[in-house]
């Protein structure tokens, strides 16, 4: 078994197949242009773009993404692979991510854990057969002033209890952020933020948290 | 020049170059994996450090830094003070060679590289001997990537040499990294495989056995092989190459590095264009034809035999009607001892070159890219010594056609009695061609394998392939580069410029040195050929 080699001649993904990525969806990606010397460098929003979008990053987003942003489908898959934060496979609409790290562990972190495993019955890693939960663990989630911690979606919830652990799960609002979420980035000048801002709008597409969020709490 | 010391010693160096660059090309033997001088730096294997002199940053005075610096990212400086002898260093060569084989599967009985694997070369002479990792070695799977080539990420260092390549040398981008830390591999798009006119390369440069070529794989142990010298004559370009080769047979093909031609590279089609050299189809005696008798000479009869036929055509019908069809495959050396034997029997006999083969467009690497950003191409002009066939037929003089006019000559009668040389790996002869093979009254064809010359041939001579001789071929650019023999030829045949050089009226031994210095006075810018430079024994 071992002198078994996997074959990567075999495409994943199929030739006439219908896009995944609307038009929309490319044209916010398209919009990132100006603010960079390359089309190479507007990788990671599309990736934020798209996985916001669609949830996952699938082989035939990565081959569209490369589409657009006209470089090689494998240095999409470099990217996505390198970050834990983008899924290559359909995730739960609420993730999980618990914290490892010692402090969150000196608070009960794994008691955590374990209740979150028993209650959703899965493992890390993995997502419940409804497709509402997935869960993941983190090296840290920078709350160790309020350990354990747990993140759901977006959301930050600290000092957690191990009973609190059913209610949280039913909580409708827990994934939603008090502060206000940004566009991906600062609008390069005010006709393209009107217009990346409308895109964003009409298409109902999702936008997440970025560094511009970090710059206005400052 | 720089002068820059290393390890105490004064060096000269070029200027320009890293500090690693500069301590191999001095004979330093300094370990290193991801540094290749024909791609861009990353400084990632942390095998090359050096101790290097810096000035304090308050005193300044000058005082080994502290830290270890990365000789392949550092350039040199005049007076630069640099030394690897240092426990230090060493330290630091032994904890990289133990971190690379942490993960290692050391199969090396099974292995393809083992015996040229910088793995083995470097935990010899800079690691050492046991390793300390006690948990579960993780395992990263073998993978196809490609027709032509397979990726045992088990075996790799993460050096990233391939995946430079095809980013800068080949610009097919295929290959990449996917997932990071200890889960880091290399790979390749599913369904996009490593697949350019260029990928065999990535196998060469690859200092372990993680890259592997299916043509070879399993093949040989590469300390079998003998090396043998040559030039590619996949096309006009001429790379230099080297034939590892045992028992009279090629498995492999490796470039051999040339800055004037080729740098580090070769394409596919050269690499694995070799076949022909073993097919079985291959004309392997000589033959002579009477009416409808046939018989095989003895090769040491052969001269007098062609001699005697040339010169009885010669008295009977005059020396204008013959010619010599010198081929675009033909060394130099062997084109001019057969127009020497031409002009020899029939002073006013005509020379004339074979037709050219010509396939689809020259191709440049990285594509898109032009001027100095070319870093390899491939020639539409699928035959070596074009260059070197014209410049003869040039240099001798007398009566030159073209193909055309030879065919056409023949046609009408004009040419009676021709030696036609072959030696193409590809059928040659086309159809209209053939029909003029019928109309000699005296035929010789030289020839590689069958075809409608061979078949009407009078005399028919066996021609060698490339590897099994020796000579010299001008490439596009005008450049006379040398070859040697590696393999000698089929049984009952023997090497082109041996029977040529007998035929000529020499005796002895056949040398391409030696016909090169008899050219010297009539064709003196064949005579002189260019060698590649040899690279320092510590450069991979």
């Amino acid at each position: 078994m071992s002198w078994k080699a996997i074959d990567r001649n075999q495409p994943v993904v199929e030739k006439d197949a219908a896009p995944v990525l609307s038009d929309a969806v490319r044209d916010k990606i398209r919009s990132f242009f100006p603010r960079y010397e390359t089309k190479r460098a507007v990788l990671l929003p599309a990736l934020h773009i798209v996985q916001n979008t669609l949830g996952y990053i699938s082989w035939q987003a990565m081959t569209e993404i490369a589409e657009v942003l006209e470089i090689h489908p494998s240095d999409v898959m470099n990217t996505t692979s390198f970050y834990t934060h983008f899924w290559t496979h359909p995730k739960g609409e609420k993730v999980l991510t618990v914290c490892r790290s010692i402090s969150c562990e000196a608070m009960g972190g794994a008691k955590m854990l374990d209740t979150i495993k028993k209650e959703l019955g899965i493992d890390e890693h993995g997502t419940t057969k409804d497709g509402r939960y997935s869960l993941v663990t983190e090296e840290c989630l920078a709350g160790c002033d309020h350990a354990p911690c747990l993140l759901i979606n977006e959301k930050m919830h600290k000092c957690v209890k191990a009973e609190d652990i059913p209610a949280l799960l039913v909580d409708v609002d827990n994934d939603k952020l008090s502060m206000e979420r940004s566009d991906l980035f600062d609008p390069p000048s005010e006709e393209k933020g009107k217009q990346a801002a409308s895109v964003g709008q009409d298409s109902a597409i999702g936008a997440t948290s970025d560094v511009s969020e970090m710059r206005e709490a400052e | 020049m720089a002068k820059i010391i290393i390890d105490n010693q004064e060096i000269e160096c070029r200027d320009g170059v890293s500090a690693l660059q500069a301590a191999v090309e001095a004979g330093w033997d300094v370990p290193h994996y991801c540094y290749h001088p024909g791609l861009s730096v990353v400084a990632s294997c942390r095998l090359c450090l050096m101790e290097m002199k810096m000035p304090h940053p308050q005193t300044k005075e000058m005082g080994w830094a502290p830290k270890l610096m990365p000789s392949c990212q550092t350039p040199v400086r005049e007076g630069m003070e640099i030394r690897f002898n240092t426990d230090k260093v060493k330290t630091n060569q032994e904890n990289c060679m133990e971190f690379f084989l942490l993960n290692h599967p050391l199969d090396c009985p099974v292995c393809d590289q083992a015996g040229e694997c910088h793995l083995q070369d470097y935990s010899y002479k800079f690691g050492k001997a046991e390793s300390r990792m006690v948990d579960q070695k993780l395992k990263t799977p073998k993978k196809d990537i490609g027709p032509r080539t397979l990726l045992y990420s088990d075996r790799c260092v993460m050096c990233t040499r391939c995946v430079r390549f095809t980013d800068e040398i080949s610009g097919s981008h295929e290959l990449t990294l996917v997932n990071r830390g200890s889960r880091l591999e290399i790979d390749v798009f599913p369904g996009l495989p490593l697949d350019n006119p260029m990928q065999g390369n990535v196998v060469d440069i690859c200092p372990v056995g993680c890259l592997l070529d299916k043509d070879f794989l399993f093949k040989r142990r590469v300390w079998e092989l003998k090396r043998g010298e040559s030039v590619c004559p996949g096309c006009a370009r001429g790379c230099s190459i080297s034939i590892d080769h045992v028992d009279e047979k090629v498995y492999r093909l490796k470039p051999r590095f040339n800055p004037e031609v080729n740098d580090w590279w070769m394409c596919d089609e050269g690499r694995f264009g070799y076949d022909y050299i073993h097919d079985k189809k291959r004309i392997s005696s000589p033959l002579v034809r009477r009416g409808l008798e046939q018989t095989t000479p003895n090769w040491e009869d052969v001269p007098a035999v062609l001699r005697y036929r040339f010169e009885q055509f010669v008295s009977e019908q005059g020396g204008a009607k013959v010619v010599a069809v010198l081929s675009p495959f033909m060394a130099n050396e062997e084109a001019w001892l057969l127009a020497k034997f031409i002009r020899d029997v029939a002073p006013e006999a005509s020379l004339a070159m074979g037709p050219v083969p010509y396939e689809g467009e020259d191709q440049s690497f990285p594509a898109k890219a032009s001027g100095d950003d070319v870093k390899f191409t491939i020639l539409k002009e699928k035959a070596p010594n074009r260059k070197g066939i014209e410049s003869l037929l040039e240099s001798l003089g007398g009566s030159v056609l073209t193909y055309e006019q030879f065919i056409e000559k023949t046609g009408a009668g004009d040419i009676t009695a021709a030696w036609v040389v072959g030696g193409y790996p590809k059928p040659w002869v086309e159809k209209d061609v053939a029909k003029i093979a019928s109309k000699f009254e005296l035929l010789v064809a030289q020839d590689i394998f069958e075809n409608e010359f061979t078949a009407k041939a009078d005399i028919v001579l066996p021609a060698c392939a490339w590897a099994e001789r020796e000579g010299s071929f001008t490439n596009a650019d005008g450049l006379t580069q040398p070859f040697q023999w590696a393999i000698v030829p089929p049984d009952g045949a023997r090497r082109d410029g041996q029977y040529l050089f007998e035929i000529a009226g020499e005796t002895g031994l056949f040398s391409a040195a030696r016909v090169r210095e008899m050219m010297a006075k009539t064709v003196p810018n064949l005579s002189k050929v260019h060698e590649s430079p040899a690279r320092p024994v510590h450069a991979h």
